[in-house]
């Protein structure tokens, strides 16, 4: 490879008419390159370097290829994302929208005057870029925050209210399959719908918005000051929610981490108030593991381009495929995020001697379990949540937009020793393991390879035991009022068959249920509806839920272990329901329940909900259901054709 | 004459508009018994609503087409210009261009820029699941599940959304918006200042954003 990058490079200047030519951006991926490697801690030099960089021509897309182009399995190193680097913005953010100095319109603040931002503000530039997913691959043309896949990661203090400004710098014509439009959704956060990327609210290029982030507990009414620490959450993730288009503009790169401490999860390892003292130092000890699936086109004038196509061959994990991790013998946590955009992951933890090695859960969806739960194949079996075919023994199953903290301890296995994360699927790698696997596994099914290690003087010392209790849950308050979603694919014979929830298709213009804030739901989730043979991964907006029973075709079934925690991406198999339990504090607006499979949000799977302030709000906004259903009444809905 | 088309050439196709390889070129006959080709007449460089019907469809179809005639009224001016709605039979074998015509006609939506359209079926099944397709065999296979929803495309900046039929007015207006051909930022930054009025308005009475 440098040997053609070198031959490259000499002809320079030939053919650069005013825009980047092909060789140049060569060049730069090589400077840039070269300067992860020398510079690896010099995280502003690198942003600045991002925000420097051309912007890269557009892709010339191909033909789906029968499979991506071969890789060599664990070349690229796995790091982190690099964190992002806060920013003092001009101009000042301001409560109601800055149209004059080029904001898009929307709604103010809310509770801007306790939650003024005042320390630590962040510019996130949406824009063109490209990014390197394997060494054997030339760059690949990308849509990424500040030019980047994945997105710098905001690292985040509760009682640390703050703004993301979110720049479109996305190309006014395109010729990839992305939209130019965005509107960003931090997930699963508590504040206002103009920063909860509703999904008809998106701005185009040319124009920014501040997003609006609280980071604070959720209950600012009823526990005054920063809400009820026991809300806390960690793990949070922004992407684009642009209607019609989320998976298109996910899948050229537009999500990343947001990551918010508190006293018991500080991000250090230090003993302090508090403290739970789990691995904690960002890309060090503490991953983010952000995976993705991509298929990609022959590598053609320099460039490994994406197919414009759900369902990929080639499984990215931070950005790199099949990477390698250096481990010390001591514990690590990772944060498993799946931005799909369509499938599910099973994953295990395979040993060197090939039997499954033990994942401690400690969060799911950001949330901290109360008590940590292991998963593996041996004593810890009945703890997986695969419990539908196909079943993964001691496998962790992380469906779109579901997040499962782990804590892995390798401090049992000796110096040299090589484990490896495993997927159920397989992927296509097209060239042998550099190294003799475990038993029973195969390379196209490795997601990472960790090397272990000693641990070196300079490296910090293991953590002590995790805590066998990590928090203790709120109370929910009694239930004012009970709602049933169900989720289904028009069945056959109707008219159209798009999917659905309630029988309503998206439209942002009208709620589906209005909710009066600072009241308590329970709500069954239901995918036991007529024909449906789907996995439907649901997402609601704005607080966590807790699950009261799960359904299987109908008849109650314990709640699963891992399933019992809080969550916000609430899975349902086939036939699968669950009832949960969630409330609607502290700020009123438009929010969004839908199918996080993103083919399937992007088919319709979403319904825009309420929460009004007062009665009055809510008469009105129960009329506007009214005339919405009147609308929809007044044709004949779910008639055959013939 | 609309000022759209006085600067407007010829339609030209986005430079990734996937062509013929996504619409195919097949030769299909309007109502007025017309031979034209699918992508070369019809899709290249143009705005368009597809939805398939057909003629004896007693159901969903005339409802369909009822809502499409709202949209059109609204949208007249563009129609026939840079703005286009073709019904496709399912049904090529029994609607003959004639029947399709005496269909246009009792319903009202004989206009211009709207065409009916019937063909060969093997060419019309194929333009069916170019459009509709769902990459799933059990969906794509049922002729019946695709009459209720429209296909809006637009090729000259490659677009390509689709609506429900039985949204609303507003629904079906604004998607068709999302595939025009994008605005400048002048035009964009006089609607976004716009839209933050009605925005406050609706802030000031409900309490928070909620019809715009």
């Amino acid at each position: 490879m440098p040997k053609k990058k070198a031959k490259d490079r000499q002809g320079i200047g030939e053919e650069t008419k005013g825009t980047i030519s092909r060789r140049n951006v060569l060049k730069i991926g090589a400077a840039a390159g070269a300067a992860t490697v020398l510079a690896p801690n010099v995280l502003t030099s690198t942003e600045a370097l991002a925000f420097q960089d051309p912007i890269p021509s557009e892709p010339v897309i191909c033909v789906t290829p029968a499979t991506s182009p071969p890789h060599h399995p664990f070349v690229d190193e796995f790091t982190a994302p690099f964190p992002a680097v806060d920013t003092p913005l001009n101009p000042q953010p301001t409560e109601f929208a800055n149209l004059g100095a080029g904001e898009a319109d929307r709604a103010p603040h809310p509770r801007w005057a306790q939650f003024t931002p005042a320390h630590f503000t962040y510019e996130l530039k949406a824009r063109p870029g490209l990014h390197t997913f394997h060494s054997d691959f030339s760059p690949t043309y990308i849509w990424g925050f500040n030019g980047r896949y994945p997105a710098p990661t905001c690292l985040q203090k509760y009682g640390k209210p703050t703004i993301v400004r979110f720049h479109n710098n996305l190309p006014v014509s395109t010729t990839t399959f992305g939209r130019n439009e965005m509107t960003i959704h931090l997930h699963n956060g508590h504040h206002g719908s103009e920063s909860d990327g509703f999904a008809g609210d998106f701005f185009g290029t040319g124009f920014w918005k501040d997003n609006h982030y609280l980071n604070c507990y959720a209950g600012l009414n009823a526990f005054g000051g920063n809400g009820d620490p026991k809300e806390k959450m960690g793990s949070f993730w922004f992407h684009d929610h642009r209607a019609e288009f989320t998976l298109n503009n996910n899948v050229l790169g537009m999500n990343g981490m947001f990551l918010v401490y508190d006293p018991t999860d500080p991000g250090h390892e230090h003993p302090s108030a508090g403290s739970l003292q789990l691995p904690g130092y960002y890309g060090v000890t503490d991953f983010p593991v952000i995976l993705v699936d991509h298929r990609f086109c022959p590598t053609e004038n320099g460039r490994t381009e994406l197919v414009n196509a759900a369902g990929g061959d080639k499984f990215i994990i931070n950005g790199k495929i099949q990477p390698k991790l250096t481990v010390r013998r001591r514990k690590y946590r990772f944060r498993f995020l799946n931005t799909g955009p369509t499938q599910t992951y099973d994953i295990t933890l395979i040993k060197p001697d090939g039997s499954v090695g033990t994942m401690v859960v400690i969060a799911t969806d950001a949330n901290f379990l109360e008590h940590p739960i292991p998963v593996d194949a041996g004593a810890n079996a009945g703890n997986s949540n695969s419990t539908t075919a196909p079943i993964v023994a001691g496998g962790l199953r992380v469906s779109v937009a579901e997040r499962y903290d782990v804590v892995i301890d390798f401090g049992a296995f000796p110096a040299g020793s090589k484990l490896y994360l495993k997927e159920n699927r397989a992927m296509f790698v097209g060239n042998p393991s550099p190294d003799p696997l475990p038993p029973g596994l195969a390379i196209e099914n490795v997601l990472l390879q960790f090397n272990v290690v000693n641990t070196e003087a300079w490296f910090p010392r293991d953590t002590p035991a995790i805590p066998s209790t990590l928090c203790t849950y709120p109370t929910l308050p009694a239930t004012d009022n009970t709602f049933e979603w169900q989720f289904v694919r028009d069945p056959v014979g109707s008219v159209p068959r798009l999917f659905k929830i309630n029988g309503f298709a998206f439209d942002p213009e009208i709620p589906r249920h209005c909710i009066l804030q600072d009241t308590c739901e329970e709500w069954l989730l239901n995918n036991n509806v007529g024909g449906s043979a789907w996995v439907h991964p649901v997402h609601i907006h704005f607080e966590e839920s807790r699950t009261l029973k799960r359904f299987v075709n109908g008849v109650e079934v314990p709640v699963a272990p891992l399933l019992s925690g809080r969550k916000d991406v609430n899975r349902l198999e086939a036939g699968q329901g669950a009832l949960i339990k969630m409330q609607f504090r502290d700020i009123s607006g438009r929010y969004l329940i839908h199918c996080h499979n993103m083919a399937h949000e992007d088919a319709f799977m979403m319904v825009r909900w309420d929460i009004v302030p007062d009665a009055a709000a809510k008469a009105a906004c129960d009329a506007l259901m009214a005339q919405g259903l009147k609308e929809l009444g007044s044709k004949v809905r779910n008639e055959e054709v013939a | 004459m609309d000022i759209r088309t006085m600067f407007k050439g010829a339609f030209e196709p986005h430079p990734a508009s996937p062509g013929v390889t996504r619409y195919t070129n097949a030769v299909l006959r309007t109502q007025d018994n017309k031979e034209v080709r699918f992508y070369d007449d019809l899709i290249r460089g143009k705005q368009a609503v597809v939805n398939f019907m057909y003629a004896e469809c007693h159901g969903a179809c005339p409802l369909v087409t009822k809502t499409m005639i709202a949209t059109y009224n609204t949208l007249k001016d563009r129609m026939g210009k840079d703005l286009f709605f073709y019904s496709i039979t399912t049904k090529p074998k029994d609607d003959t261009p004639a029947a399709l015509k005496h269909y246009a006609e009792t319903r009202k939506a004989n206009l211009p820029g709207w065409y009916f359209l019937t063909g060969d079926s093997f060419d019309i099944e194929t333009i069916r699941f170019r459009l509709f397709g769902m990459n799933h065999p059990g969906f794509d296979l049922d002729s019946a599940m695709h009459a209720g929803s429209l296909r809006i495309i637009n090729d000259a900046t490659n677009t390509w959304l689709m609506v429900e039929a039985f949204a609303s007015q507003k629904t079906i207006l604004k998607r068709i918006s999302w595939a025009d051909p994008q605005k400048s930022y002048a035009e964009r930054v006089v609607e976004s200042r716009a839209r933050q009025i009605l925005i406050n308005a609706d802030v000031k009475k409900y309490g928070y954003r909620r019809d715009v």
